[in-house]
């Protein structure tokens, strides 16, 4: 169907009434209810969440303790090790035969 | 807590006729309308503590609602391109097209339901704050101060929106009915 001019008009200004015609709505006895319900739902569900996220904070908190632990291990027996050879080091620089010299010479100048 | 849920059942109480039919208008489908309401509602409850008393109650739920309507909306824009894409292709879902009657006789349905969807989708291709100030304009309890306070402006800039709102609408359904 070809629309003329005041057919096009006429129309336009149902079309447009449409908007002041919308009757409002009743709104639903239950709507409360189901809100609340709703309400309750997602709260349960950030609970689940919140849980899932503290355990997993706590399982991060205890990776991390654990590889401190480990380190601070690793670092102590290194610095045993070191502190075991530091003796042997010493003793072998002054007993080695290159500072042998200083006891010649104190020898050679003893009249 | 208590006392909060106490106190958010009179807030829906007193606002949800309000906030239903706000949403209404914006998509015209009661279902819809009131899963956008609960939405809201369920907004407000969780950012209670955040109202700051710098408009009125009434004006932040207002304004919860006309911002889920119009993010309602550019989801169904989005959608409605993705099904137009999936039937270029084949794989459309006709039941999409079926429009929600706003009326129970089956001969005015038909003919507003054809209008409504005609009114929509001219109303579709307006910016959002003409969109919002046009159809706030059309349901009872707005005044235009409260339109302007929702939209975080003045009431001659409302009064503009409603205007150029209305003059473009009928300048698109205009052009609506010639091409048929």
């Amino acid at each position: 169907m070809k629309y003329n001019h005041v057919n096009r008009a006429s129309e336009v200004e149902k079309t447009m009434r449409v908007a002041d015609e919308m009757e409002p709505l009743e709104v639903n006895p239950l709507f409360r209810v189901r809100l609340m319900q709703r309400i309750e739902q997602e709260a349960g569900g950030r609970a689940h969440s919140l849980d899932f996220r503290l355990a997993f904070i706590a399982l991060l908190v205890l990776i991390n303790l654990g590889s401190t632990v480990l380190s601070l291990q690793t670092k102590k027996q290194h610095v045993t090790a070191i502190r075991s050879e530091v003796p042997e080091n010493q003793s072998y620089d002054y007993t080695n035969q290159e500072f042998a010299y200083y006891d010649q010479t104190s020898e050679n100048q003893t009249p | 807590m208590a006392s909060k849920e106490k106190l958010f059942r009179a807030l829906v109480d007193e606002h949800q006729e309000m906030v239903v039919n706000t949403c209404y208008r914006f998509v015209f489908n009661r279902e819809d309308a009131e899963d956008l309401a609960q939405e809201v509602f369920v907004e407000v409850f969780r950012s209670f503590e955040q109202f700051r008393e710098e408009a009125k109650l009434s004006t932040w739920i207002y304004r919860i609602a006309v911002t889920k309507s119009l993010d309602h909306l550019r989801r169904l824009k989005r959608k409605k391109r993705f099904s137009s894409l999936k039937r270029v292709i084949g794989i459309g879902d006709p039941s999409e097209q079926i429009a929600a009657p706003l009326h129970d006789n089956p001969a005015d349905a038909c003919t507003d339901s054809e209008r409504a969807r005609i009114l929509r989708d001219a109303l579709s291709t307006l910016p959002d704050n003409q969109k919002t100030a046009f159809l706030l304009s059309k349901q009872e309890g707005y005044s235009n101060q409260e339109i302007a306070d929702i939209l975080k402006t003045s009431v001659s800039a409302v009064e503009s929106l409603i205007h150029r709102a209305k003059k473009n609408l009928h300048d698109k359904l205009y052009a609506y009915y010639t091409e048929r």
